[in-house]
């Protein structure tokens, strides 16, 4: 193997780089301003489904979110603000009362009411509609709508996230009549939702076009249309932005980034990704049951060399398995070490009999997946084990990943979907969750006990006592908190979402105007 | 006229033929890579889930039924509904179809109007700078990477030059980089064949002769040379013509461009069997379709190769 198309495009790209700065100095002073009232943004992949229910893929829930509504928003910062609930409080342990928004419409006109939320709710998990998010909202056990105002939630046990699961995919609120009249299919390829974005057209693998909702009850956004497009190649994506075509581009790779900065007309702006990257581990297969095997695995990454290498900066190492940003995420715990030496001791404490330990990994998948397997694998043959990268394209992977049948360790980047353990290291590691590989019984109760807590210290309690066994016995290998970079011209005023929302309303989205 | 029907006859039948192998082989090839189901459901589905949809995609029938469904089908014009876009499969090749020919047929006019001229002059004028020059760059033309191509013309014409769009479909300027990447290929391949063609005819004893006879070389060059150089140009350019239509899955991915070549790769990617069924079928069919008309034009350009 001499030159990846990757390397080559890197070439290109920077031969690029030299010229391209003089071009578009000259119209920079101009560019710090616009009088733009559509906004164009470039992301890698196209728009796959536009039913909200259907998918959490990023590319997708970049547009749902905007042309739906949930009950309850989670906005930039971090925090819930209401949306198309106003209020809510939790009645004893298990009902939860929504005061819902009045003088909301759909996008067809229809008025908005508590029997949507309720026929939206109970849509996710009826196994019948066979949806992405069907275990999202599982904690429901029925929704009521006395009155078209009011919803009720009750929960089978006491659920302290519900309202964070409102937040975030699954919890947006669909049409009712216009579902029900129209069938998921039609409904999925002319969705009407009552955010802030209508859907104009669709033209596959090319571009989706959005109509800024006037009467939007957050206000219409800061342009007329928006056009979004697909153009899956990183270098034309990145050249799109630095001739001005683009106004924001998505997924910018770290090595793109100086680039972008370089140019003056555009900058950088990252949020760090509410979630990790981590290898998770089949521990079900010697001799990855063995936790010596895998604390020597985890001691022999050196992480900060990862960072810095291969991302450029653009990221952090973890502490273990919560995502810095979200509850409970304890500061005072170190990063995870790198000790080579250690690393060879508990190899040989271990018994380990030169087994060979796989990484599975996509190309391009994750951002820099197979560059951080090789690695890896590198730093691990060095310390002695007997390693090896093997690539498998996407669909095999989601299908290792239903069958549970991956060799050893594969790359997962969980979102922390409710900015809390229990939406990311609960929700994945779980007794019967998506990565069911490995049981130890104190972690399954306390994280069962938590998951049903409405104690924020006892809960905090439980997270620390997993967080130190899951070090111990690393069902993951947390490698990298990384950045989620967008380049942007510099007369866009956008806030990114940690949770890769992609959020056009006015309180994140504003053109500078001269 | 009975020759020309049974010559009609005779490739009509090869070219069902041939389109019945090439559904079979993707029909075979596609149940060999993988099962759509995993991706089509949540990770954590149970398993009576994923026996229910098996059941409903037919996926739990010996492959022999499957098969024989499937050709029912494709004889009623059916090519199934797309797992992925849960729309006829049809309709959806259907909408990628004008990207692809738009830029098919702009890359394919543009390779002839220069390889032409240029595969004929460098024959004419052989040795001289233009011979070198031009079948020096139809060499890199033929061998330089596509995607590479591509990412420097973005780089160079778009982004340095300022002058044309970096990807994605529109007018015509949208068109001119990708055409020119997609194009690059045929249009070396035919100016290097075009040339030894013409080369080969131009020594040729009838051509010594009609300059003997004192014809003008333009006459030479264009009565006997030409004619007689084409048929091996014709069947070059039939069949990039026919390659160009097929789809071009890294112009496409390169320019963002939304056609077929970048539909069959993202539906092979997602096990949608009826999409990349129906898209090989029809690009089989163009291709035969080309090739069929490529065979009456030899009739017409070489008397020899008539049906009697």
């Amino acid at each position: 193997m001499a030159m990846t198309r990757r390397d080559l495009l890197k070439s290109a790209a920077a031969l690029g780089t030299a010229a391209v700065v003089p071009a578009t100095l000259t119209k920079s002073a101009a560019a710090q301003t616009t009088q733009k009232k559509e906004l164009v943004v470039a992301q890698g992949g196209d728009v796959a489904f536009f039913d909200p229910h259907m998918s959490t893929s990023s590319n997708d829930i970049r547009v749902s979110f905007n042309i739906f509504d949930n009950l309850i928003a989670r906005h930039p910062d971090g925090k819930l603000q209401p949306a198309l609930a106003t209020e809510w409080k939790l009645d004893g342990q298990t009902t939860w009362r929504f005061k819902l928004r009045s003088g909301v419409k759909w996008h067809n006109g229809d008025p908005f009411t508590s029997a949507d939320a309720k026929y939206s709710i109970e849509r996710t998990y009826d196994p019948k509609n066979r949806l992405r998010v069907n275990t999202v909202l599982t904690s429901i056990d029925r929704v009521e709508a006395p009155d078209p105002a009011t919803l009720v939630i009750h929960t089978k046990k006491p659920d302290p996230l519900l309202p964070a699961r409102l937040a975030f995919y699954g919890g947006q609120i669909v049409p009712k009549k216009y579902l029900e009249s129209v069938g998921p299919d039609t409904f999925n390829q002319k969705p009407v939702g009552t955010g802030p974005l209508r859907l104009v057209s669709w033209t596959k693998d090319d571009k989706a076009i959005f109509e800024a909702n006037g009467d939007y009850w957050g206000g219409k956004p800061d342009f007329d249309r928006m056009i979004l497009r697909a153009v899956p190649e990183m270098a034309p994506r990145v050249a799109g932005l630095l001739k001005g075509e683009v106004d924001i581009v998505t997924q910018l790779p770290p090595d793109q980034g100086e680039r972008v900065k370089a140019n003056a007309s555009t900058r950088v702006a990252g949020a760090l990704y509410a979630g990790l990257y981590v290898l998770a581990v089949n521990s079900g297969r010697p001799p990855l049951d063995n936790p010596l095997v895998k604390q020597a695995l985890s001691l022999a990454i050196d992480r900060d060399l990862i960072v810095k290498e291969l991302w450029r900066g653009r990221g952090i190492v973890p502490s273990g398995p919560i995502a810095k940003g979200d509850n409970h995420f304890d500061a005072s715990l170190p990063a995870l070490a790198y000790d080579p030496k250690e690393a060879r001791e508990r190899l040989k404490k271990s018994g380990y009999k030169n087994e060979e330990i796989v990484i599975e990994t996509t190309s391009g998948y994750t951002a820099n997946d197979k560059p951080m397997s090789e690695a890896i694998v590198a730093m691990w043959r060095d310390v002695g084990i007997n390693a090896k990268v093997e690539v498998l394209e996407y669909s095999v992977r989601a299908q290792k990943n239903t069958q549970k049948t991956f060799k050893g360790l594969w790359w997962s980047d969980p979102t922390s979907t409710l900015a809390d353990p229990d939406g990311m290291m609960w929700r994945l590691l779980s007794p019967g969750g998506p990565q069911d590989y490995w049981r130890h019984p104190k972690f399954d109760e306390l994280g069962a006990a938590a998951h049903f807590s409405v104690d924020e210290k006892f809960r905090g309690q439980a997270y620390r006592e997993m967080t130190k066994i899951a070090l111990e016995h690393l069902p993951w290998i947390p490698v990298i908190q990384p950045y989620e970079d967008y380049g942007l011209q510099k007369y866009v005023e956008w806030t990114p979402n940690p949770n890769q929302q992609f959020e056009v309303r006015r309180f994140a989205f504003k053109f500078k105007r001269a | 006229m009975r020759g020309l029907l049974g010559f009609l006859g005779v490739r009509l039948v090869r070219a069902l033929i041939a389109l019945w192998l090439v559904t079979t082989v993707v029909f075979v090839v596609m149940r060999l890579s993988g099962d759509p189901v995993p991706l089509l459901l949540p990770p954590d589905a149970p398993r009576s889930e994923i026996a229910r949809v098996r059941t409903e995609l037919g996926l739990d029938q010996p492959l022999p039924v499957q098969y024989g469904v499937f050709l029912a089908n494709v004889l009623r014009g059916d090519f199934g509904r797309s797992i992925h876009f849960r729309e006829p499969a049809f309709r959806v090749v259907l909408g990628y179809l004008p990207a692809t020919i738009e830029l098919g047929l702009t890359a394919f006019v543009l390779a002839v109007v220069v390889a032409l001229p240029i595969g004929l002059l460098s024959a004419i004028r052989r040795n001289s700078l233009l011979d070198h020059a031009t079948m020096g760059l139809a060499l890199v033309g033929q061998s330089a990477p596509t995607f590479f191509v591509g990412i420097l013309l973005i780089l160079g014409v778009s982004l340095k030059a300022g002058l044309l769009p970096t990807s994605g479909r529109g007018d015509w300027r949208n068109l001119v980089l990708p055409a020119t990447t997609l194009g690059a290929f045929a249009m070396a391949s035919i100016a290097r064949l075009t040339r030894s063609a013409v080369l080969e005819v131009l020594r040729a004893d009838y051509v010594r002769t009609a300059r003997a006879k004192g014809l003008a070389e333009r006459l030479v060059v264009l009565k006997h040379t030409l004619k007689n150089a084409a048929v091996p140009i014709v069947t070059i350019t039939g069949l990039q013509f026919g390659a160009l239509l097929g789809g071009a899955v890294v112009t496409e991915t390169v320019f963002a461009w939304p056609g077929i070549g970048r539909l069959a790769i993202q539906s092979i990617y997602n096990r949608d069997y009826p999409v990349v069924q129906c898209a090989v079928f029809l690009s089989a069919l163009m291709f035969i379709v080309i090739n069929f008309c490529i065979d009456l034009v030899y009739g017409l350009l070489d008397p020899r190769t008539r049906p009697r």
